[in-house]
């Protein structure tokens, strides 16, 4: 709806601007100078504004994630069928949104994440084009632990069944990471051994 | 200000075809997901536009 808008606006600005070059004597006119700094200043500034909330939009989407070749396996992953993995069954049952399933656990790595992510976005690029991409991907940090309790923090099933509740503290303060015990994450290296699910 | 100064308007003009390549530049990224995309969106589009702002701002200015 956001990306048929800004479309919309974006080819109004194109026609007023045309209009101003095939015709410049509509400047000329009352109220022509006010036509000329909407046409060639507002519109494509607001149009500008629009696009860039639109991107930063997309760049939360699944698809945005996995264009790039590297992330395939990661994308096969969410199919494993087998609950214990854990990209797996979240994103097979819809405990996260399937349209923005890796930025729902991967929020610090996306366009999002501060400055620093954001740079590093484009030294992966840089890789992909210019370099040769690592055969084993790995994340700069260690998965931090509020990934998984912006979700699961306060939820019943995880406050009120062993052995969360006896080391919650620990969880709460990262000192103990999820994936201790969570081991099965996206094992992309042998995704295609593994049985996947062929649903929706 | 001198409405149809020959140089006033040339300015406007080049700020005009900035405008129009920038924009559509940006369209075309809208329906093109991928962070490349993004990467033409900032460094093209981007560019375009703001160069056409400034070249339209300094043709007003400068009149």
């Amino acid at each position: 709806m956001a990306t048929q808008a800004t479309t919309i606006l974006i080819i109004l600005s194109v026609i007023v601007i045309g209009l101003l070059v095939v015709r410049p004597s509509l400047m000329a006119v009352p109220g022509g100078k006010i036509l000329a700094f909407i046409a060639l200043f507002i519109l494509p500034i607001t149009a500008l504004a629009l696009g860039s909330v639109i991107h930063l939009e997309d760049a939360k989407s699944t698809d945005f994630c996995l264009s790039c070749h590297p992330m395939e396996a990661y994308g096969k992953s969410l199919r494993i069928d087998d609950p214990t993995y854990i990209p797996a069954i979240h994103f097979q049952n819809n405990r996260i949104p399937r349209t923005a399933a890796c930025y729902t656990c991967h929020t610090n790595y996306t366009m999002f994440g501060g400055l620093k992510a954001k740079f590093g976005g484009l030294k992966h690029l840089y890789i992909y084009y210019f370099k040769t991409v690592p055969a084993k991907l790995a994340l700069y940090e260690p998965y931090n632990n509020r990934e998984c309790l912006h979700c699961h923090a306060g939820a019943r099933s995880f406050e009120e069944t062993s052995p969360h509740k006896e080391m919650k503290e620990q969880l709460s303060a990262n000192e103990m990471s999820c994936l201790t015990c969570h081991t099965k994450i996206h094992d992309a290296q042998h995704v295609d051994q593994l049985k996947l699910w062929k649903g929706a | 200000m001198a409405d149809n100064s020959p140089r006033l308007q040339r300015r406007l003009k080049i700020a005009a075809y900035l405008l129009i390549a920038g924009l559509v530049i940006e369209v075309v990224t809208l329906y093109w997901t991928s962070p490349i995309s993004f990467i033409f969106f900032i460094g093209l589009s981007g560019t375009l536009v703001a160069l056409g702002v400034i070249v339209y701002l300094i043709a007003i200015v400068a009149a």
